[in-house]
């Protein structure tokens, strides 16, 4: 390639760059500033929609198996309650079996955290880490006190995250029985929707319906499985650390739903993942020699959820996941800054919602151009 | 030979009457298509729950030429034309469509641009069956869409068996128009 040549094509991309990021921005904050005008206005109707949006979005989740259902010659009905038994039934389960467990488990990190007791063990911990540090980093410091307050308020926010979860129960069970009327009459209220669009529109409308539920089925059932993969992938990984290494990490289970839900949030995910095994693992090897010996297995646990992620992104995101996804770092970074407003759950959710925006938006933008409308 | 007396009864009739299925008019419209003609009534039930019925004043586009193409229409009651949009002249007439006629099967399988427009010359009742109506059935009945995808098959067999007949016409009439071309 002559000089010239790379000297056109370097500023093209530039530009082409900062072209989709500008275009991305303008989306975000037009929406961002839709979404706080709506709620300011009316925040009862902004409520009950987004009841309605996750309903939708669970509809989209779960439409494929009831389709399935439906095909092999059961009505559609009794495939919806049959899903939704299923569903519950495993609900139930992981309800029963597992929240007592999970709870025992904070309400004991908690309790190291603040016994007395426990603190000359964390100080020694500490110190040993800050000590094997400084020998790659010269002049490092970990400050216990940040440490320990750090936790606990990730544990806190962990309980008032769970405390919620029981509390809203009700509305749990609302969207539930929305998204039960939306998989079994959906099509049907869809076609009466849209039969209210004039005839100019008609065929555009049904087509843009047709393919943003495509895209937003496909979009949602590959970051579910892309997520469920990382969830299976980090429960091996940690039961194998465990019974290779005896790394002692427990709620292996938990760490690993919340890894695999984390990696539904691009560059961030993986790392959210990570946080609670290196933690659990810290407090559960307190005062242990071996266990500090191997600096608390902290790079057996990050080498480990690198492997994920490697698997993840080289092999399972590939097959499961569409491009929709693709951001840009810093539009990720933003997003994730409004969610926080919101709390943890609003962290989690900005990405995904994001992406979901992202695919109506093109589909009904190509749908426009396509019609000649725009 | 003896004619048979015309006796009537009438509680036997007026259970016949209530016995005899109601078959809607959009029902009726569907049987006809060859498309649907062989799906039986229960199977057009379910295509009729999967159509759209609409309506359309005289003048209105059912849809123009270059528009991606989406489904199929089956005229219920009405009149639809078929246009031509030639650039710098007025749209020509290509045909004019009444009661349960049919068009634009071909983009349920393909959304290639329509080459030529729809519009009602009077006031029309039209079912639209489009691509997303049939991958439902297909996704949710099988069988169904099946029988009509094997319809729609047909349909553009026919097709394809007559305008290779009339390539074959054509083709002879060019290679007797070169010979005597080639004699003078």
């Amino acid at each position: 390639m002559s000089n010239t040549d790379s000297i056109t094509i370097a500023p093209q991309s530039v530009r082409l760059f900062f072209q989709s990021f500008f275009k991305t921005l303008i989306y975000f904050i037009f929406l961002v500033l839709l979404l706080a005008g709506a709620y300011k206005a009316f925040p009862l109707v902004v409520d009950a929609l987004f009841l309605i949006i996750i309903a939708a979005i669970l509809t989209a989740v779960f439409n494929p198996l009831v389709d399935r259902l439906e095909s092999s010659g059961l009505r559609r009905l009794y495939g919806t309650l049959l899903m939704f038994g299923g569903i519950f039934g495993m609900v139930a389960l992981g309800v029963i079996k597992g929240i007592p467990t999970l709870l025992n488990e904070v309400s004991r990190i908690k309790d190291i955290i603040q016994e007395n007791s426990a603190t000359e063990s964390l100080n020694s911990m500490m110190g040993d880490i800050n000590s094997r540090i400084a020998e790659y980093i010269p002049g490092f410091q970990l400050d216990l006190e940040l440490i320990s307050s750090l936790s606990a308020q990730f544990f806190s926010q962990l309980g008032s995250i769970l405390a919620g979860a029981l509390d809203t129960l009700a509305t749990i069970i609302f969207i539930l029985i929305i998204t039960m009327f939306f998989l079994v009459d959906g099509k049907r209220m869809t076609k009466q929707l849209i039969g209210m669009v004039p005839n100019r529109y008609f065929e555009m409308s049904l087509n843009i319906t047709y393919k943003t539920k495509q895209q937003l089925t496909n979009f949602l059932r590959g970051q579910l499985l892309a997520a469920l993969g990382v969830g299976i992938q980090s429960f091996i990984g940690l039961s194998l650390l465990n019974w290779i290494f005896d790394t002692n990490i427990s709620g292996v289970l938990l760490i690993s739903t919340i890894a695999g839900m984390a990696n539904m949030i691009p560059f961030v995910g993986p790392f959210m993942g990570m946080v609670p095994a290196i933690i659990v693992s810290l407090f559960n090897n307190l005062g242990d020699p071996i266990a500090a010996s191997h600096f608390y297995y902290i790079l057996h646990i990050v080498g480990m959820f690198l492997i994920v992620q490697m698997i993840d992104n080289n092999i399972i995101s590939p097959i499961v996941v569409s491009g929709s996804m693709e951001m840009h770092p810093l539009t990720v970074i933003l997003l994730i800054l409004v969610g926080s407003q919101i709390g943890v759950l609003g962290m989690f959710l900005a990405v995904p919602a994001w992406g979901i925006s992202k695919v109506v938006i093109q589909e009904v933008y190509q749908g426009l151009k396509g019609h000649h409308l725009i | 030979m003896k004619e048979k007396a015309n006796i009537s009864y009438p509680l036997f009739d007026s259970f016949k009457d209530k016995l005899k299925p109601k078959r809607s008019q959009a029902q009726m419209a569907l049987s006809q298509v060859n498309v649907f003609s062989r799906l039986s009534w229960q199977e057009i039930k379910i295509v009729e729950n999967a159509v759209h019925i609409r309506n359309y004043a005289p003048g209105e586009p059912v849809f123009k030429q270059g528009d991606p193409g989406s489904g199929m229409y089956v005229i219920i009651e009405g009149c639809v034309g078929i246009f031509l949009d030639i650039p710098q002249q007025a749209p020509k007439q290509l045909s004019k469509l009444g009661d349960g006629d049919f068009f634009g099967e071909i983009a349920l399988l393909d959304e290639s641009p329509r080459t030529a427009a729809a519009t009602a010359i009077e006031n029309s009742t039209i079912i639209g069956f489009y691509r997303p109506d049939l991958m439902d059935i297909l996704k949710t009945k099988p069988a169904l869409g099946g029988k009509i995808l094997l319809a729609l098959s047909e349909v553009l067999a026919v097709r394809l068996r007559s305008t290779n007949g009339e390539l074959v016409k054509v083709s002879r009439k060019l290679e007797a128009v070169l010979e005597s071309g080639a004699n003078e």
